[in-house]
């Protein structure tokens, strides 16, 4: 038999061994930074400018000043805040609640098919459902005066709420599939013997859903929740085809405004200041929230 | 076709240590089997001879040749896993192939060096199969025939058989031994299984937190075990070990009474192998605690005081449990450990 | 023995109901926006809905006529398939080093890689406008390319470590005692038995490119580098007002292959929507 050896040894030293997962890294990394860093240093240096045009003026904190005292800002960052908020609760809840009764149903390869299809729709062509469906058909608006619920047309851009009502519409109906298909995973991944324990145990259903696969769940929605948080926080599709932040700036969030700021009135100091402002909110959020969630969540 | 030699080898993981100064010479040849609990640093020590882990200090030895700084692909030793580790993505051919592709054998030989390793596992008809279609003892044969093809210097091999059921194991530990001693290859053998190591070893290591208790042939470490954890950890059921006290040449514990040599005296521990006790006779007196018939010999658990005595009972042998019952020991077969737990010889 | 409820029953239906009528809920207006796509534009914008509309095929010889769809496809997928190509390239050895390697700095560059999937594209829309009209990439597909490729990679990385991270390390230690080196354990045992993880990460990230919208509208705003995305948010048809019916089947032309897409990897779906942190 032929032997098998090499021709011959390699001794690798122990500082080439330690440096090959920084060398695996290195691409991945330099691409990474190329799109964070240097943007966010572009922004930091930009900020602090008066931009008109190709003309860069030195204004120092001066457009952080004009900022922190531009009602528009803090207007955006709420309505950031209670749009993505009621939007990210509701569609926990009602992703939690379909869950509950389609993890163990004999159809729920069907279901999820089902469910899913909102998510694959392109986030334009929904806004656009939604605006034809709320604003230009006025078909929801007919649906409700055939149920009897209103009189009369409603004009869904003329009040704040309605207009916050829209926009956070669109999203449930898009996004809380992605919930859906996360929480039943999840469900379905449970040990049935903790399950079969508890019905032994003489507990109902809805208990046993409470008590034991809920709890268990959590790590799962925590990750699930947290993810979707970040993605509304950046909310920018809808408002940019549905509300364009009317009526009155009501439906603007933190996204259209630096948009608006920058490609919209050409103020680029101005909208660089308030990407810096959102970036050190994200990596607050990131390194508090996220980090934790993803930590719990880990298998 | 390699001896080994390991100096003084510490293998420390920050502040735990998996291995501490252990030196040990294994011949050209032998068939060596460290046996010991989980965590006790055999694994550890079988992946620093194959090049996988570092030893922290002390040198590695492979025939002649000290080996610590060269790759584990360069050492020239084959390595069968618990979890057999077959490449799920390639037929068994390509795996039991992928060694000699790495080692740029020529592509002429490969052929038939593949053929001959399957066909001494007898999985001649299973080339074409990928291993998520094989049994598992079949997937054991093709981790075999993986290591053997390309005749390494060094076989170690990881708790192979831990993964089988029983009846499976004992023919896969037949195959293994004639495997070996057919090829002459220097073998290490890591198992937690003392069967396996009676069977298998031409010599057993015998370790625990990370440290040799004792090297010798199986029948050494049998008759004639080094300290408790030793004697404790051979056998089956192992040796009872009944701590108690010595004096002037009888030892006493609650419910027995023994003689040993008159010059022990103080806290002692006295150790009789189940199959040197008989029902009937005057050292333990106790309570029948449970009997477990087995068809060629029945287990009989005595409670002595607080401590449960096994004796190795005739395969007729029934009782009630908490009934009465008395032990005799053969006086020829008592073991006596100090209080450090290391041997006492001699004695008498 | 005393009270033995039949539990079964109402929980049925109740069941039933919830599922049915969220299913009503999904599916209602995709149904709705599909005749959209078969009306006339006359019947679309009225003071009263029209439910049951005038078949015609009016915005499909629209769009043959007057979009250039083809050219809108295949900057999709063009751009869209390169940056999964990139993403994959830069994303696998990534990948492997986090999930394999021990090495100083690993969680925090780990999760410095995940946070990148955290920050809101507005944020670096300014800049990257910037740089893209620095180096006149404006209007070009190559743009779109990098920057999908940008916004995947943390994804990407973090899917196939997940998968990778399932591998048993035994077999890298069989591997190696087989005498190969690192690259080629990765080439020949890693990437093949994660194999269905970069399936998924790449579907995935397809789909999100596909979904892309804030920078494909300020990186192409003439016609030559336009998307199917941003086609459809640009052509608001001006004077016209929108032409819903072209819009509405232009989506449904994107959602038949993502459609597919997902239910191929419909049992790795939730894993990589959550980057591996929760194992379907």
């Amino acid at each position: 038999m032929a032997k098998a050896t090499p021709d011959r040894l390699r001794r690798r030293s122990p500082r080439m061994r330690a440096a090959f997962p920084y060398l695996l890294l290195t691409p991945a990394l330099l691409y990474l930074l190329a799109i964070t860093l240097y943007p966010g240093l572009f922004a930091i240096y930009q900020s602090l400018f008066v931009v008109k045009f190709l003309n860069w003026t030195w204004t120092g904190f001066g457009n952080y000043a004009a900022i922190l005292k531009d009602r528009e800002f803090w207007a955006a960052l709420g309505n950031t805040a209670i749009i993505g908020g009621i939007s990210l609760a509701l569609q926990t809840a009602i992703a939690l609640t379909v869950a509950y009764f389609a993890y163990r149903d004999p159809f729920i390869r069907g279901w999820r098919i089902l469910y899913i299809m909102p998510m694959l729709f392109m986030p334009s062509a929904v806004a656009f459902i939604w605006k034809l469906a709320f604003n230009d058909g006025r078909v929801i608006s007919d649906l409700l005066m055939s149920l009897g619920l209103i009189e009369r047309n409603v004009d869904w851009l003329g009040n704040i709420w309605l207009a916050r009502l829209t926009l956070i519409t669109a999203d449930v109906w898009q996004w809380t599939p992605f919930l859906f298909i996360i929480f039943v995973a999840g469900l379905q991944g449970q040990d049935q013997e903790i399950e079969e324990a508890a019905r032994l145990d003489g507990a109902s259903w809805p208990a046993i859903f409470w008590n034991i696969s809920l709890p268990m769940l959590r790590p799962i929605i925590v990750v699930a929740v947290t993810l979707r948080g970040i993605d509304i926080t950046t909310m920018f599709t809808n408002v940019y085809v549905m509300t364009q932040g009317s009526p009155g700036g009501a439906t603007e969030t933190m996204s259209y405004f630096i948009y608006r700021q920058g490609f919209r009135m050409f103020n680029f100091g101005y909208a660089s200041a308030a990407s810096v402002l959102m970036l050190i909110m994200t990596i607050i959020i990131a390194q508090t929230v996220v980090r934790r969630a993803f930590h719990s969540g880990k298998a | 076709m390699a001896s080994i030699r390991l100096e003084n080898i510490v293998k420390r993981y920050g502040a735990f240590t998996g291995v501490q100064n252990m030196s040990l010479d294994i011949a050209d040849e032998e068939f060596l089997v460290l046996l010991g609990p989980s965590g006790c640093g055999k694994t550890t020590t079988m992946r620093m001879i194959a090049g996988l882990e570092m030893p922290t200090e002390g040198n590695i030895i492979i025939g002649g040749e000290v080996v610590n700084d060269i790759d584990a692909r360069d050492r020239d030793v084959a390595m069968v896993f618990q979890g057999y580790a077959l490449y799920p993505n390639m037929t068994v051919y390509e795996n039991i192939r992928f060694p000699l592709r790495m080692r740029r054998v020529p592509a002429s030989d490969q052929d038939r060096m593949v053929r001959t390793a399957a066909d001494m596992v007898e999985l001649g008809a299973f080339l074409d199969r990928k291993p998520g279609a094989l049994s598992g003892g079949q997937r054991q044969r093709a981790a075999l025939a993986r290591a053997v093809v390309r005749q390494p210097q060094v076989f170690l091999m990881d708790e192979p058989l831990s993964n089988l059921d029983a009846k499976l194991r004992q023919s896969m530990r037949v195959q293994i031994k004639h495997m070996q001693r057919q090829l002459r290859i220097t073998t290490v053998y890591v198992t937690h299984d003392q069967i396996e190591a009676m069977t298998l070893a031409d010599r057993i290591v015998i370790m625990n937190k990370g440290a040799i208790q004792q090297v010798g042939t199986p029948d050494q470490i049998y008759t004639d075990p080094a300290n408790t954890f030793v004697a404790g950890f051979i056998g089956g059921p192992p040796m009872n070990l009944i701590e108690g006290t010595a004096t002037g040449g009888r030892f006493t514990a609650p419910g027995v009474n023994a003689p040993c040599p008159a010059n022990l005296s103080g806290r002692i521990t006295l150790g009789i192998r189940p199959e040197d006790c008989t029902v009937g006779g005057g050292q333990v007196q106790g309570l029948v605690y449970g009997v477990e018939p087995t068809g060629d010999v029945t287990y009989l658990s005595v409670l002595a005081g607080t401590k449960q005595v096994e004796v190795k009972a005739a395969r007729d042998f029934r009782s009630d449990i908490d009934v009465p019952i008395t032990i005799g020991f053969d006086p020829a077969r008592l073991y006596f450990f100090g209080a450090d737990g290391q041997r006492i010889r001699g004695g008498a | 023995m005393a009270r033995m409820r039949k539990s079964r029953g109402e929980s049925l239906l109740l069941r039933y109901l919830v599922l049915g009528s969220w299913a009503l809920v999904c599916l209602l207006p995709i149904l709705w926006f599909g005749t959209i796509a078969l009306r006339p534009r006359t019947e679309i914008v009225t003071p009263q809905p029209i439910y049951w509309p005038t078949w015609s095929l009016d915005a499909w010889h629209l769009l043959m006529s007057d979009w250039p769809i083809a050219l809108y496809l295949r900057n999709s997928v063009l751009a869209v398939g390169g940056s999964v190509i990139i993403d994959l390239i830069l994303a696998i050895p990534a990948a492997y080093a986090l999930a394999r390697y021990d090495f100083k700095g690993r969680e925090d560059i780990g999760f410095y890689i995940l946070s990148t999937r955290m920050m809101a594209p507005a944020i670096v829309a300014v800049p990257i406008f910037f740089l893209f009209k620095s180096v006149g990439l404006l209007d070009s597909i190559w743009a779109l390319m990098l920057i999908y490729a940008a916004i995947n990679l943390s994804l990407v990385t973090w899917i196939i470590r997940s998968y990778m991270l399932d591998i048993p390390k035994e077999l890298e230690d069989a591997a190696r005692t087989d005498g190969a080196g690192d690259l080629r354990i990765l080439w020949e045992i890693i990437i093949p038995a994660c194999l269905p993880g970069i399936i998924t990460a790449a579907v995935i990230a397809a789909i999100f490119a596909i979904n892309e919208f804030l920078f494909t509208l300020l990186i192409a705003s003439t016609s030559g580098a336009y998307t199917m995305s941003v086609a459809l948010a640009n052509f608001t048809g001006g004077s016209d007002g929108v032409i819903y019916n072209a819009i509405a089947l232009v989506s449904f032309i994107a959602f038949v292959p993502v459609l597919i897409l997902v239910i191929l990897i419909q049992k790795h779906l939730s894993r990589g929507l959550t980057m591996g942190a929760v194992k379907g």
